[in-house]
C-alpha cells in the first residue's frame, strides 16, 4: 500500500486551482513567495546595511552624487573619529599619551563613552530597581487575593500607556522639587517606574502557571515564605527575570524624551547625545553611523539572547513604546 | 545570617506594626509608591494644570482659567494640521505596518531553514535605539546625499533630488515610513506566534473536509488568530499616536507644522513656546485617545488570557 495514493490532501488537491495542482503552479507560487520575501527583506534590512557600509566610507564619498552602493575605499576613519574624541573628550588623551606614545586630538566632539557609561549606569540601574520592586508584588498579586487586586493591576497596565510627552511637564517640575534635575538618579526612578509594571505583568504571567506542589513541597520542607520565594521560586524563574530585567534595561537605553529634557550636556544619556550630534552643523555621517553600530551592540546582545521571551513578554502586556 | 534570613527579618520587624489583613499590601507597596510617584502624580498634576495659564518661565504665577485651554485647542491655527497628521499617522502608519507585518510573519512561518535567526535579524529595526532608527532614515531621506533620492531616480520616478524632508507637503512620509519599518517586525512577531500556536491537526481536518486553501485562511487561520490581532493592532495604534522619536529626529515636526503630531506639538508648546496650561490641554486630549485604546487593550487581553487557560 502506498501512502501516496490514499493522501486525501494530495486527492484534494487535484480539484484545486493550478496553483496548487501542477508542477508550473508551483514554481510560481514559490517565485511569488521569493520575490514578496526580496521586497520586504530589502525594505527591513536595507536601512541596517546602508548604515554598516556608511560607517565604513570616507567623509568625501559619502558627499558624492550618485551615492555608492559599496564602499570605494574601505575606511575606518568613522571608528577611528568616534574612539579619538571619546577619548579626548573623556579626558583620557594624557593616559593614552603615556600609555602608547600616541597624542590623540581630535576635531570633532562626541564622547561616545561618556554618554556609554551614562546609559549603563541609568539602564542598569531601572532594570535592577524594576525587577527587585515588580518581582515581589508580582508574586503576590499572583498567589493571593484580596480587595484592589483588579484596581492596582489595571492602574500598573495603564501606567504603561501614557507616552512621555504628555507627562514631560509635571514630570520636570517634579524632579525639580525633588532635587534631582540633572542627576542620573532621576532617570533611574523614572524609568524604573515605567518599567515596574511590564515586569509585574510578565512575572505574574510567569508565577499564575508555577505549579503549586512544588510550593506545597518546599512548606513540608519547613521553607519559611521568603526561603521559598529564594530558594525555589527566584532559581526557577531565572529566564523570565533575566528577560524582565532585558526589557527593562533595553526601554532605558533607548529612551529619548526625558534624557534630553531631565539632562543637560555633560550627563547626557546614548539617545540625546546622539541626537545632539546628528543634528549638530555638518553633520559627519560616517562618524554618526559608527557611533550608531557602537551604541547598538549591547542592544543586539540583548536581543540575541531573550529573543525567545519577546513573544512572551510582548502577550503578556508590553506597552512599552 | 544569610541574605535571606535578613530581609525576612527586616520583613517581619515591619509587618509588625502592619494589621494582618493589610500585610499582603507590603509587597505591593514599593512598586505603587514608584508608579504612583513618577507616573500616576503626574498624570494627575497634567490634568489639574490643564485648568490653568501657567508659564514654565514664572511657575508660580498661575492663574486658574476653567477650560479656556481646551477651548484655545480648537481655536488654534496649528491644530487642524497636527490633528490630520496624528489621524495619518495611526490609520496610514498602523494599516501599512500590519498588513507587512501579517505577510512578513506569514513567512517566517513557512517553515524554512533559519526561521528562528531570520525572526531575530527582523525584530533588529524594532530593538535598535530609536535615535539610531530615526538617524539612519534622516541619512537616505537627507537631501543631497541621500539614497532615496538616487533610488526615485533611477526607477524614474523623479527627475531630480527633490528636497523631502524640509518641504511642507511631503515632510510627513518619510517618518511615518521610518514608523512603518520599526513597527512591522513587531506585528510580524506576533502573526508568528500566533501562526504556530495553531494546531496543525485542525488544518489536516479541513483538508479532508474538502476545504480551500483560501477557505482555510478564512475560516481556521483568522478566526484563530483574532485577539492576537486584535492585540497587535491596538499596539500598533497606541505606537503610532504616541511616536516623538522619529519625528523629532527626522524633522522636528517641521517646516512649519506640516509634520507635527500632537505628542510633537505637545513637546513644542511646554518646552518652546512655554505654555504649560495649553500643553497639559492637550496631553490631556491624548491621554483620552489612548484610554479609549487601551480600554480596549485591556478587553482583548482578558479574552485572550481566558481562552489560553
Amino acid at each position: 500500500m502506498t501512502t501516496q495514493d490514499t493522501d486525501p490532501t494530495a486527492e484534494f488537491r487535484k480539484n484545486q486551482s493550478w496553483l496548487y495542482d501542477s508542477k508550473a503552479g508551483g514554481y510560481v507560487r514559490k517565485t511569488a513567495i521569493g520575490l514578496l520575501t526580496l521586497l520586504i527583506g530589502s525594505f527591513i534590512l536595507f536601512p541596517l546595511y546602508w548604515m554598516v557600509v556608511t560607517a565604513f566610507k570616507t567623509t568625501s564619498e559619502i558627499q558624492q552624487i550618485p551615492p555608492t552602493v559599496f564602499p570605494n575605499d574601505f575606511s575606518f576613519e568613522g571608528f577611528r573619529l568616534v574612539i579619538e574624541s571619546s577619548i579626548q573628550a573623556g579626558g583620557y588623551a594624557g593616559v593614552v599619551q603615556n600609555l602608547f606614545g600616541v597624542t590623540v586630538t581630535s576635531a570633532i566632539d562626541i564622547n561616545l563613552l561618556g554618554l556609554v557609561l551614562s546609559s549603563l549606569k541609568v539602564a542598569v540601574g531601572a532594570g535592577v530597581i524594576a525587577v527587585v520592586l515588580g518581582t515581589g508584588a508580582s508574586y503576590v498579586l499572583s498567589r493571593r487575593d484580596f480587595r484592589g487586586k483588579n484596581l492596582l493591576m489595571s492602574l500598573l497596565l495603564a501606567s504603561l500607556m501614557f507616552p512621555g510627552t504628555a507627562i514631560m511637564v509635571p514630570e520636570w517640575e517634579l524632579i525639580s522639587y525633588l532635587g534631582l534635575f540633572n542627576t542620573h538618579l532621576a532617570l533611574v526612578l523614572i524609568y524604573g517606574a515605567m518599567t515596574a509594571p511590564f515586569v509585574v505583568w510578565l512575572m505574574k504571567g510567569f508565577f499564575d502557571d508555577f505549579p503549586d506542589s512544588i510550593l506545597e513541597a518546599s512548606r513540608i520542607d519547613q521553607c519559611t515564605p521568603f526561603e521559598t520565594f529564594w530558594y525555589v521560586l527566584v532559581p526557577m524563574a531565572r529566564n523570565s527575570l533575566i528577560a524582565s530585567f532585558i526589557f527593562a534595561f533595553l526601554l532605558a537605553w533607548n529612551e529619548l524624551v526625558f534624557a534630553l529634557t531631565l539632562l543637560d550636556n555633560s550627563k547626557f544619556t546614548v539617545p540625546p547625545g546622539l541626537l545632539t550630534f546628528v543634528q549638530g552643523f555638518n553633520t559627519q555621517w560616517n562618524v554618526v553611523a559608527a557611533a550608531s553600530i557602537i551604541v547598538s551592540i549591547p542592544v543586539l546582545a540583548g536581543l540575541a539572547y531573550i529573543q525567545r521571551y519577546f513573544v512572551q513578554g510582548l502577550t503578556g502586556g508590553a506597552i512599552k513604546g | 545570617m544569610s541574605y535571606v534570613d535578613h530581609a525576612q527579618s527586616s520583613y517581619e520587624n515591619v509587618a509588625r506594626h502592619v494589621p494582618e489583613s493589610l500585610r499582603v499590601y507590603l509587597p505591593i507597596l514599593p512598586v505603587m509608591t514608584l508608579v504612583g510617584v513618577f507616573i500616576l502624580y503626574p498624570i494627575a498634576q497634567a490634568i489639574y494644570s490643564s485648568f490653568f495659564t501657567k508659564s514654565l518661565l514664572q511657575p508660580d504665577q498661575a492663574e486658574f482659567v476653567g477650560l479656556a485651554n481646551y477651548v484655545e485647542i480648537w481655536t488654534d491655527p496649528d491644530i487642524h494640521q497636527v490633528l490630520w497628521n496624528t489621524a495619518i499617522w495611526v490609520t496610514v502608519g498602523s494599516l501599512v505596518a500590519i498588513v507587512l507585518g501579517f505577510l512578513m510573519g506569514w513567512l517566517l512561518d513557512e517553515k524554512l531553514p533559519y526561521t528562528s535567526v531570520a525572526s531575530a535579524i527582523v525584530l533588529i529595526p524594532w530593538v535598535l535605539p530609536r535615535v539610531v532608527g530615526a538617524s539612519i532614515w534622516q541619512f537616505m531621506f537627507g537631501g543631497s546625499q541621500g539614497i532615496i533620492n538616487e533610488l526615485l531616480v533611477q526607477i524614474g520616478i523623479v527627475d531630480e533630488y527633490i528636497v523631502m524632508l524640509g518641504s511642507t507637503e511631503l515632510s510627513l512620509w518619510p517618518p511615518i515610513i521610518g514608523m512603518i519599518w520599526r513597527l512591522a517586525p513587531l506585528f510580524a512577531l506576533l502573526t508568528l506566534t500566533s501562526l504556530q500556536g495553531i494546531d496543525e491537526h485542525l488544518y489536516e481536518a479541513a483538508r479532508m473536509d474538502g476545504a480551500t486553501p483560501w477557505e482555510q485562511f478564512r475560516y481556521i487561520t483568522i478566526p484563530m488568530m483574532k485577539y492576537n490581532l486584535a492585540i497587535g493592532f491596538l499596539l500598533m495604534l497606541i505606537y503610532n499616536v504616541r511616536n516623538f522619536s522619529m519625528v523629532w529626529v527626522m524633522t522636528k515636526g517641521g517646516p512649519g507644522v506640516s509634520s507635527s503630531t500632537l505628542p510633537v506639538m505637545i513637546y513644542r508648546s511646554a518646552f518652546v513656546d512655554f505654555e504649560v496650561g495649553f500643553a497639559s490641554a492637550l496631553s490631556v486630549m491624548l491621554f483620552v485617545v489612548l484610554l479609549v485604546f487601551s480600554y480596549y487593550y485591556i478587553q482583548f487581553y482578558d479574552k485572550v488570557q481566558g481562552e489560553m487557560s
